[in-house]
C-alpha cells in the first residue's frame, strides 16, 4: 500500500482490509475479529496457528514487535483486597467473561504488532487451553519475543514450546506461584485489608455529582 | 581499643573523636529507585551540596564507608545484596533509610516482591519519610545524625546498646499521639 | 556523509581485526572463560541491573542481563487499585520523566470513557510531557560522561535539571512524581508566571545542550568510544521492538507524536524528527541530544498559544470506567510506552499491561553485546539508556 493510497482511505477500511488479508493468509484459523473504526483492531486466532499468524502478519508488513503478554479473565476471588479477614468471605461472581474478539478459555495470549509505514497496529489474541497451557513460541518470527515469553511464563504459568531458555525473568528462581493469575493472593492485603475509599477530594471548579456513588 | 569497650574513654577524648567522626562521614550511596535521583541531587548537585556538611559522597566501596543511604524500593531479590553490603561496612556504621519504600514498603506495601521496609534486614538509624523526600529532607536527616554522633557514647555502642531511630520531621505532637510506635527521638526539636 | 561513512567503516574494520587478533591470542594463551558479574549495585549502571558476562580474554562471549531487582509487581498492583490510585503509582515506573508515564494511562481510560480533556488541558499536558522529557534526557546527557569517566557533565546536568524540576514543582507540586493528570483533564491550572519562567528556562536548557555538545560530543575520546560500537541494524531493531531514540538512530523514521492522532497538542506545532543512519552508540546519543533541543523549541511554541478555558471536563466524582479494552501508547522520553487497559466497568482496571520502553530496549543486549570488549559494555548500555523501573516495572 503506498502512503498516498493510505491517506485516501478512512481508518476503518484500512483495518477491515487487514482482517481480510489475514483471513486470506491463515484461512479459518482466524476465529473472531473486532474493528473499532478509527481506533484499533483485534483478531483472535486458533491456538495451533499462533506462530503461523505471526508469520502471516509479518509478511503483511507488520514488522514491529510491540509486546506479548496474557490476560487472565477469571474474576479475582479476593476482590479488591478490601475484605475483612475476620468475616466470612463474601459471595463473588466468578463467571469468566472474555473481552473483545471473544474467547473460550480462562487465559488468553495477547500480542501487538505494528506496521511501521502505515502506523497501524493489530492486537492478536489466542486462547490458551485450560488443561495444558502451552502455545508455540514466537521466537522464530520475532527475536524480541524471547523476553516477553519468559515474563508471561513466569507471571501466568503459560508454557512456550520451542523457547530455548524459559526461566524466570523477574522473580527469584525459588518463587512459588504465578503472580498475575487472579487466584494468586496479595498476602499483605489479606492480612490487613485496605479500608476502601475513606475520603474523596472535591473536584476543582464545582463538583457535579452525576452519579455520586459512594461505596 | 581497650578504652572503648571497657567504657573508660575519657570524656574530652570521646567528644573529640565523635566530632571528628561526625564531620567526616563517607556515604555509600545505595541508590535503588526514584529516591536515588533525589539523593543524587542532594549529594551531587551544586544546589543541595552535601559536602558542606562534611559528608563525602564518593567512597569507592562499602569497606571505606561509614554511612549508607538506602534510597528506593528494596525487593526480595535485592535484599540479600543489601545485607551483604551492609555487613561489609566496618563499624561504626550508620544507616539512613530514605523514602517511604525503604522505610516501610511505601506505595508497594502490598506487592509480592517488595520487602516491606529495609529495617527488616538491617538496623536503621534515621528514617527520612517522603516519596521522594526533598533533598533538604535528606540533608536534615544527615544533620540530625551528625548531632547524634556528636553526643554518642562509644562505650555503649560497642556494648551493643542500640539507640532509638530518628524520624525526620517528627514533632513532639506526633510523637505523643503515637505516630511512631517505636518511640523515636524528637526530630527537629532539641537534642540532648 | 562519505567521510563519516568511511570513518565508521574503517573503525569497524579495525575493530573486527582487533577482535580476530584477540581471538587468536586467546587460543594461544588458552584463556578460559571467566564470568564477570556487573552489578546489581554498580556506579555505572542506571540502577540495579545485573549483567552476567562470560568473557574470553577481554571479549564478551555472551552477556545476559539479569533483571528483577526492582520488580515491584505493578501489573498486579493495578488490579487492586482505583484509577486515581493507579495514576499515582504509575508515576514511578520511569522515575525521571514521571509525568510522561501518567499520560498514556489516563488517555486509555479516557478512551474507554469516550471523553476528551478540554483543549487547555491537552496543551498543558503536552507542555508538562515535554518538560519531563527534557528533565529525563538532560540527565542522560550528564550520565553519558560518567559512563566514560568524565564526571563534570553530571554536575552540570543536575544543575540545569533543577530549573526544569522547579517548573514542574511550581505547576504540579512535585519535583518528580507529579501525580497531576486526572481522567478528564488536570488537577489544577498553571500558576501565574509559569509561562515567562518557562521561556527563561528553555533558553538555559538550550545553552546546556550546546555545552554538552561542545564538552562531550566533540571530544576525541567520546568519539572513539562510541563510533562504530554497538551497531544495531534496522530490521533487528524492529524485531526486538526497540523504540524511541534507539530506533531513530538506526535510521527508522518513527515518532509516535507525529504518527498518531492523540488528544494532545503535538500536531499543533512545528517540529522535526531527528534520525541518524548509523545505528551505533554515537548515533543514539546524538539523536537524544537533538531531541532535547527540539523539545525546548516545542515548549516555546506551545507556550505562545495556550487556549483558555477549563482544565477539567465534566466527569462524575467517583469514576467507573465502562467495560472494554483500550491501548494507548506515547513517545515517552525512553521510547514507546503504552498501556493496554482492560476494564470491567469497575472503579479500577481489571488488567493493565504496561508496555515499557526499556524492557524491549534491553532485550537486545544479549544480541548486541556478543564479541564486544568489556569497557564497551558500559558505553553500549549507556547509549541504549534505560531506567530500571521501566525494565522491571
Amino acid at each position: 500500500m503506498s502512503t498516498d493510497a493510505v491517506a485516501a482511505i478512512p481508518g476503518d477500511t484500512l483495518r477491515e482490509r487487514i482482517v481480510d488479508d489475514l483471513r486470506s493468509a491463515i484461512g479459518d484459523a482466524l476465529l473472531d475479529s473486532l474493528v473499532k473504526p478509527g481506533d484499533d483492531v483485534w483478531v483472535r486466532v486458533r491456538t495451533d496457528s499462533w506462530r503461523a499468524t505471526g508469520l502471516a502478519l509479518r509478511s503483511l508488513g507488520f514488522d514491529y514487535f510491540c509486546f506479548l503478554s496474557a490476560i487472565d479473565w477469571m474474576p479475582s476471588p479476593f476482590g479488591k483486597g478490601e475484605d475483612d479477614p475476620t468475616a466470612p468471605a463474601p459471595e463473588r461472581d466468578d463467571t469468566i467473561k472474555q473481552g473483545y474478539a471473544g474467547g473460550e478459555t480462562r487465559m488468553q495470549l495477547l500480542a501487538r504488532l505494528v506496521h511501521p509505514t502505515l502506523h497501524v497496529g493489530v492486537n492478536v489474541k489466542c486462547d490458551v487451553p485450560d488443561s495444558e497451557p502451552v502455545v508455540e513460541s514466537w521466537i522464530p518470527v520475532f527475536a524480541g519475543a524471547n523476553w516477553h515469553e519468559r515474563e508471561t511464563h513466569e507471571m501466568f504459568g503459560i508454557g512456550f514450546a520451542g523457547h530455548p531458555d524459559l526461566r524466570n525473568m523477574y522473580l527469584p528462581s525459588d518463587f512459588e506461584g504465578h503472580p498475575l493469575r487472579k487466584d494468586f493472593p496479595l498476602l499483605a492485603r489479606i492480612v490487613k485489608p485496605w479500608p476502601g475509599i475513606v475520603d474523596v477530594e472535591p473536584l476543582p471548579g464545582g463538583s457535579d455529582d452525576e452519579e455520586g456513588d459512594a461505596e | 581499643m581497650g578504652l572503648v569497650d571497657r567504657g573508660r574513654l575519657p570524656k574530652p577524648l570521646n567528644s573529640l573523636l565523635n566530632l571528628g567522626r561526625s564531620y567526616s562521614l563517607w556515604v555509600y550511596q545505595w541508590g535503588l529507585a526514584c529516591c536515588a535521583i533525589e539523593m543524587g541531587a542532594a549529594f551531587g548537585s551544586p544546589r543541595y551540596d552535601v559536602m558542606r556538611l562534611g559528608v563525602i559522597p564518593l567512597p569507592a566501596s562499602p569497606r571505606q564507608a561509614d554511612l549508607v543511604v538506602i534510597s528506593g524500593t528494596v525487593t526480595d531479590k535485592m535484599a540479600p545484596a543489601v545485607k551483604r553490603l551492609y555487613e561489609q561496612m566496618p563499624e561504626p556504621k550508620y544507616v539512613i533509610s530514605m523514602g517511604s519504600c525503604a522505610n516501610c514498603g511505601g506505595p508497594y506495601w502490598d506487592s509480592y516482591s517488595v520487602t516491606k521496609g529495609v529495617d527488616q534486614i538491617i538496623p536503621v538509624d534515621v528514617y527520612v519519610p517522603g516519596c521522594p523526600p526533598r533533598p533538604e529532607a535528606l540533608l536534615e536527616g544527615v544533620v540530625l545524625l551528625q548531632q547524634r554522633i556528636r553526643n554518642e557514647d562509644m562505650g555503649a555502642r560497642w556494648r551493643g546498646e542500640g539507640s532509638k531511630p530518628i524520624i525526620v520531621g517528627e514533632t513532639t505532637k506526633s510523637a505523643k499521639s503515637g505516630a511512631s510506635k517505636s518511640g523515636a527521638v524528637k526530630g527537629a526539636a532539641r537534642v540532648d | 556523509m562519505t567521510s563519516t561513512e568511511s570513518l565508521i567503516d574503517r573503525r569497524q574494520l579495525s575493530y573486527i581485526a582487533a577482535q580476530a587478533a584477540d581471538a587468536r591470542l586467546n587460543v594461544e594463551l588458552e584463556t578460559e572463560g571467566m564470568t564477570l558479574n556487573i552489578g546489581p549495585q554498580h556506579p555505572a549502571t542506571h540502577g540495579t541491573l545485573r549483567i552476567i558476562a562470560r568473557l574470553d580474554g577481554e571479549q564478551v562471549v555472551w552477556a545476559e542481563p539479569s533483571c528483577g531487582y526492582m520488580h515491584r509487581g505493578y501489573e498486579k498492583l493495578t488490579e487492586v487499585r482505583t484509577y486515581p490510585q493507579v495514576t499515582a503509582l504509575v508515576n514511578r515506573i520511569d522515575w525521571l520523566g514521571s509525568f510522561a508515564n501518567e499520560v498514556p494511562f489516563i488517555l486509555a481510560a479516557e478512551k474507554l470513557m469516550e471523553i476528551e480533556a478540554p483543549p487547555r488541558a491537552q496543551w498543558i499536558r503536552t507542555i508538562l510531557f515535554e518538560l519531563s522529557r527534557i528533565a529525563n534526557v538532560s540527565l542522560f546527557l550528564g550520565d553519558l560522561g560518567v559512563q566514560m569517566g568524565a564526571i563534570t557533565p553530571v554536575f552540570m546536568a543536575f544543575r540545569d535539571r533543577e530549573y526544569v524540576l522547579n517548573l514542574i514543582e511550581g505547576a504540579t507540586g512535585g519535583r518528580f512524581h507529579p501525580n497531576f493528570d486526572r481522567i478528564g483533564g488536570l488537577k489544577d491550572d498553571l500558576p501565574a508566571g509559569f509561562i515567562d519562567e518557562t521561556r527563561v528556562v528553555m533558553k538555559k536548557l538550550r545553552n546546556f545542550c550546546d555545552e554538552m555538545e561542545n564538552l562531550l560530543f566533540g571530544n576525541e575520546i567520546f568519539q572513539s568510544r562510541t563510533r562504530g560500537i554497538g551497531v544495531i541494524p534496522k530490521d533487528v531493531a524492529m524485531q526486538y521492538g526497540l523504540s524511541g531514540a534507539n530506533l531513530r538512530a538506526s535510521g527508522v523514521d518513527w515518532d509516535l507524536r507525529r504518527d498518531q492522532t492523540l488528544p494532545m497538542a503535538w500536531n499543533k506545532v512545528d517540529w522535526k524528527v531527528w534520525t541518524h543512519p548509523d545505528g551505533d552508540s554515537f548515533a543514539r546519543c546524538w539523536v537524544r541530544l537533538q531531541e532535547v533541543r527540539e523539545s525546548t523549541r516545542i515548549v516555546d511554541q506551545l507556550l505562545d498559544n495556550i487556549p483558555s478555558g477549563p482544565v477539567m471536563a465534566k466527569v462524575p466524582r467517583i469514576i467507573k470506567v465502562p467495560e472494554g479494552e483500550a491501548w494507548v501508547s506515547t513517545e515517552n522520553p525512553l521510547g514507546e510506552m503504552g498501556y493496554y487497559v482492560v476494564s470491567k466497568g469497575d472503579l479500577g482496571p481489571f488488567r493493565t499491561k504496561i508496555r515499557s520502553a526499556s524492557f524491549n530496549n534491553i532485550s537486545i543486549v544479549p544480541w548486541v553485546l556478543k564479541g564486544v570488549y568489556v569497557p564497551d559494555i558500559i558505553t553500549i548500555l549507556a547509549s541504549l539508556y534505560f531506567i530500571l523501573g521501566d525494565i522491571d516495572r
